[in-house]
């Protein structure tokens, strides 16, 4: 109990503090911020919660209610498989991505609101992670929003903030149609406690059967917002681009999972078996087609590299969605492996965006000629993430994709069955044509290309590193499978 | 409708005045009319009410000779009623005037939309 | 009976009383009389409210000994009590708030006027909670009309004294219609107190006989209470009497004075017309319907406004409608979940009045939001206050704004016909409420580094930010945990009837 508490109060604590205590001088004030001592604060406080929320995932294994909100709705937090294999991405990306912006914040302003807003996001999705009930998740999604609206925003221009504005409102609208789900649900269930086959009493399924429907529709919809699923989904390519690499990094491998995780949640407290065969799983499925098709296509049109890469992301957690759709072990298993590749992955990628434009200030994919030769490492590192984000052995996207086309083929819908793995493989290519351009370009520039301006370019350690970091554990998921498919075997069953 | 109408006038008539009253109030932009408005809608509700308290052939409640028998005299009560009614309109009715002569001083009319345009001229 | 029955009657009386003597001393003095007053109010409700939890059972005090039918009557139970000390609470945090605006906003010489005004206030606020008998309810509305009027327009420029008017004529209305709706109930029943009123009703509607006049007397009571609350269409008097009154002013009309007119309504549909006669009317569904636009217009014109102190009193008109939703679902649980948006709301409200006035002293006095830019830079506690009000308006988990809308949305569940309209106006009002409250959020924390205006901190307005922290604490505490309100509030309904 005491170490999941902590690690949930620990970084939101030490993000206050780091708010309090160094927060930025007002006009006026004579008071120079010790930037040494701030990002040393917040590196030692990311690595300590590292520690904790890994001991967390390997020790706590109890449940335990916090305290109760009204007389039948507790706080309740309780570690499954599920909330685990979340945990386990966010523990290693967003200390990589800190670190990471610890170089990449140097020249910007109120660097300190910055960091003291990431501890407060991780402590929140902490908590996210190991929320028991319904209500506990929902208020931890509300404060996630909240707190992640200040990570976009950032720079404080006019456009960060309508951005932040629009990510705050897609989010809220998206939040509030799923709270009148819960609502329903609170009506219908006997208790909202996760499971994964099905809160929903009989009685209710024989009295309001299709009522239900519609609710875990508007609860699908509604969560999907933060996922990015068609049609709420054009909040992800406006955030992106504004927001600070290492942001659009965390916001884009982990922030946007949230929604995942609460359609997983979801799904199973109206079980699989109400679902299957139903017309919320027709239409499910076509959203998320047309959404794995839709943003791919429009990645491929982006000539912007993160705002690219946000479109990929749209692209990208479909799949995960469409896995969730099918309701089958095997698209199941696909799924959530593509939750944890496209974490590392996605977040690799934004970084090595970040990097470039750190180091030569460009952000579209055709002022990217010659890239490689100037910062190899990054630029292998991107290499080496692409092929994972477009499905080639032996990285991890391709074990997931594998998994994700089988399971809808075995999975015995109508149509879909298909059709599925034919949008996937299409949209494939299209991640093939969307992001090897820049690779090609960056390392074989072309005979016209002087060379003589070529300057060796690549940034420091404590960015290289975390990228490093990152494409490893992408290849590593790829090439060792088995150690995370006992977890969600268990994740499928709901323990 | 017709024969109740008519055998319950005094009813009637101070629901007529009342509506008057409450249209003046709510309709006129000039603040004394608003005010006289406001008067004959508290005057049409005493009417009301010392219209169901008189019953007709009755005497006033005060005991002259010796007659104690509720039979004999009006209900009281409506009467005290309209006299604390009557005073809370006197105490409203000054202090409508007393704004009103605030605004007339300070902006040299009594029409209320003019006065709110002068606001909005003034963007305060 | 006990000493403790006589604290309703004392703390009317010390409130009326206390108001006269401020008018002959000197401003420091009446200023301190006040504050003992709201303080010694405050504390005898806490006690009596005590006192009602052990026995468990509402009293009637009789004034001056005359049985019923024929005395005057106060009545005491766990809701009046709570809501006693309530308006208390909210009355003093308002009036500490607004304590270092006031040198400047009103002239020296009438600082002793305005503490009588609040008195007033105060005393007639308690007689509508504890009253038992429907002509002195209405004396009382009047009182507390006039010292509204009072406490709007002490602050003596253009704008407050024609809000003042506008205010007087739609408050003159509405009280018109309460009392003639009034007298065609005395007219019906013969009666005025409301324990004896209820029994006639009861057998009106058992005999079938005037039912129409009784219908229209009840319409035309609630219509009038509506007006005087600020139900949507009748708010036009609204955002400039709070916008531009002084600020404790605006905490305590948004926060007290609608609520005491809304609290009497809850009392007229309880006691005097009884909850089922009154849920076979269709008045609930004129009430419902207009609450729920004014859900939704009293949002969009708080969205359209660029002034930040006109942005909250349009936002009270929005929350006044879900109080008035939750009166139209006709059930218990839409009523327990009005009365804790009461609560929440006068908590929230007065926290957002006061902080913004904070934001403001900052920014030279405007409140346009574009000077507001990075206010919450100059001034952190008023920042972070206000912040926090705006989180429990929109309602984010443990603030005490999302306990009303999860009591609202449970009470709208349970009813089959009404469910799917307040849902779905709950959710666009919701947004619509995320819409300009994180605007105005984001806009304080935007820093401005060339504004040349001077911080305040702690140091400089120690009273203030306690009270701030007070307020914030207050919300909070009503977000996490609402159990035992929301039980009071079902124990004081139940015996209500």
């Amino acid at each position: 109990m005491y170490l999941i508490l902590s690690s949930i109060f620990f970084p939101i604590l030490a993000g206050l503090f780091l708010l309090i205590r160094y927060r930025t001088p007002l006009p006026g004030e004579k008071r120079a911020i010790d930037r040494k001592a701030l990002t040393t604060l917040t590196g030692i406080f990311l690595l300590i919660t590292a520690a904790l929320v890994a001991a967390a995932l390997l020790h706590a294994k109890e449940s335990f209610t916090l305290f109760y909100l009204t007389k039948t709705l507790p706080i309740y937090f309780r570690i499954d498989s599920v909330g685990r294999l979340f945990s386990m991405l966010a523990v290693i990306v967003l200390p990589c991505a800190g670190f990471f912006s610890f170089e990449y914040m140097k020249h910007e302003e109120r660097e300190s609101r910055y960091y003291g807003f990431y501890l407060l996001a991780f402590g929140v999705l902490n908590a996210l992670c190991s929320a028991g009930n319904l209500i506990t998740f929902y208020l931890f999604f509300e404060l996630l929003t909240m707190t992640s609206m200040p990570l976009v925003l950032h720079s404080c221009s006019r456009e960060a903030v309508m951005a932040g504005l629009k990510y705050l409102f897609y989010s809220l609208c998206g939040a509030y149609a799923a709270l009148f789900g819960i609502y329903f649900l609170y009506q219908n269930c006997d208790s909202l406690a996760f499971t994964a086959d099905g809160a929903l009493r009989a009685s209710s399924i024989a009295e309001h059967g299709g009522f239900l429907l519609v609710t875990a529709f508007v609860m699908l919809l509604g969560f999907g917002v933060k996922a990015g699923m068609f049609p709420m989904h054009a909040w992800l390519p406006t955030a992106h681009p504004v927001a600070p690499a290492p942001a659009s990094a965390v916001l884009s491998a982990v922030i946007v999972k949230a929604g995942v995780l609460a359609i997983i949640r979801v799904l199973g407290m109206f079980g699989r078996d109400f679902l299957r065969g139903t017309w919320v799983q027709s239409v499910w499925i076509s959203l998320t087609l047309v959404t794995v098709f839709m943003g791919s296509l429009l990645a491929y049109r982006e000539p912007v590299l993160k705002k690219r890469l946000a479109y990929s992301t749209v692209s990208q957690l479909s799949y995960i969605l469409f896995g969730l759709a099918v309701m089958q072990e095997t698209a199941f298993t696909g799924a959530l492996c593509h939750v944890l590749a496209h974490g590392f992955i996605k977040s690799s990628l934004f970084l090595c965006a970040g990097a470039i434009i750190y180091k030569t200030g460009k952000t579209r994919v055709e002022e990217l000629r010659g890239i490689g030769k100037e910062m190899p490492l990054t630029m292998w590192c991107f290499t080496i993430a692409s092929l994972g984000l477009i499905g080639i052995p032996p990285t991890g996207g391709f074990v997931s994709k594998w998994y994700l086309a089988l399971g809808s083929l075995k999975s015995g819908m109508p149509v879909f069955d298909v059709l599925g793995p034919v949008i996937l493989l299409v949209s494939a290519l299209l991640t093939a044509g969307y992001l090897l351009p820049p690779v090609i370009h960056g390392f074989f520039p072309g005979a016209d290309y002087d060379y003589g301006r070529l300057q060796k370019k690549e940034p420091c350690r404590l960015m290289t590193v975390p990228i490093f970091i990152l494409t490893t554990a992408s290849v590593f998921i790829g090439l060792f499978p088995d150690c995370v498919s006992g977890i969600i075997a268990a994740a499928f069953t709901g323990r | 409708m017709g024969p109740n109408l008519l055998a319950n006038y005094g009813e009637a008539v101070s629901a007529i005045l009342f509506c008057i009253g409450f249209t003046n109030l709510l309709l006129q932009t000039n603040l004394i009319k608003k005010i006289i408005g406001l008067n004959i809608m508290d005057s049409a509700i005493y009417l009301f009410l010392a219209e169901k308290g008189y019953i007709a052939g009755r005497a006033a409640p005060i005991v002259v000779d010796g007659v104690t028998s509720v039979e004999a005299y009006i209900n009281p009560i409506p009467s005290g009623l309209v006299l604390t009614g009557i005073v809370v309109s006197v105490s409203v009715t000054a202090l409508m005037l007393s704004l009103t002569i605030r605004l007339y001083l300070r902006y040299h009319t009594l029409d209320l939309d003019e006065i709110s345009m002068q606001l909005k001229r003034e963007g305060k | 009976m006990d000493f403790i029955c006589n604290f309703p009657f004392f703390s009317i009386l010390i409130s009326l009383f206390s108001g006269t003597i401020c008018s002959v001393l000197p401003a420091k003095a009446a200023k301190a009389v006040n504050r003992l007053v709201i303080a010694a109010v405050g504390l005898m409700s806490a006690v009596l409210l005590l006192y009602l939890l052990s026995t468990g059972e509402s009293f009637i005090y009789w004034m001056g000994h005359f049985p019923a039918p024929w005395g005057n009557e106060i009545r005491a139970g766990v809701l009046e009590a709570g809501m006693a000390l309530f308006f208390c609470v909210i009355m003093y945090l308002s009036m500490a708030g607004g304590a270092h605006k006031l040198p400047g906003e009103v002239v020296e010489s009438k600082h002793s006027l305005y503490y009588i005004l609040v008195n007033l206030l105060l005393s007639s606020l308690l007689a509508l909670v504890y009253t038992n008998d429907m002509f002195t309810a209405y004396v009382f509305v009047e009182i507390n009309t006039i010292s509204a009027c009072g406490l709007i327009m002490i602050r003596q420029v253009g704008r407050t004294i024609e809000a003042a008017v506008r205010y007087m004529i739609m408050s003159l209305l509405g009280s018109g219609l309460l009392l003639f709706g009034l007298c065609i109930m005395y007219d019906l029943t013969g009666h005025l107190l409301m324990s004896n009123i209820k029994e006639s009703v009861a057998l009106i509607m058992a005999n079938g006989e005037y039912q129409i006049p009784l219908i229209v007397a009840v319409a035309l009571m609630c219509i009038g209470l509506c007006i005087k609350s600020a139900l949507f269409p009748f708010h036009s008097w609204l955002p400039d009497a709070y916008g531009y009154s002084t600020v404790s002013s605006a905490a305590i009309l948004s926060s007290l004075v609608s609520k005491g007119y809304i609290f009497l309504l809850i009392k007229i549909i309880y006691r005097v017309i009884g909850f089922d006669i009154f849920n076979s009317t269709r008045i609930i569904d004129v009430l419902f319907v207009f609450g729920l636009m004014g859900m939704i217009f009293g949002s969009l014109s708080a969205i359209k406004e660029n002034d930040i102190r006109r942005m909250i009193a349009f936002s009270s008109v929005a929350q006044i409608g879900y109080i008035y939703m939750g009166f139209g679902m006709g059930t218990q649980a839409g009523m327990v979940a009005s009365i804790f948006h009461i609560l929440s709301h006068a908590a929230t409200k007065s926290l957002l009045f006061i902080a913004a006035i904070g934001l403001t002293d900052v920014s030279g006095g405007s409140r346009k939001f574009i000077d507001l830019t990075g206010a919450a830079y100059r001034n952190k506690w008023a920042g972070v206050a206000f912040t926090a009000g705006s989180l429990s308006m929109v309602g984010i988990p443990l603030f005490s704004g999302f306990i009303s809308k999860l009591l609202f949305a449970q009470a709208a569940v349970q009813v089959e016909g009404k469910m799917l309209a307040s849902l779905i106006v709950l959710g666009i009002s919701t947004v619509l409420n995320a819409v300009y409250f994180m605007k105005t959020v984001i806009r304080i924390y935007t820093s401005e580094q060339d504004a040349p205006y001077r911080s305040i901190t702690f140091r400089d307005r120690k009273g203030y930010t306690v009270v701030l922290v007070c307020s914030v604490l207050l919300n909070v505490i009503l977000g996490v945990s609402s159990q035992p309100v929301v039980d009071m509030i079902g124990q004081g309904l139940a015996m209500f009837a």
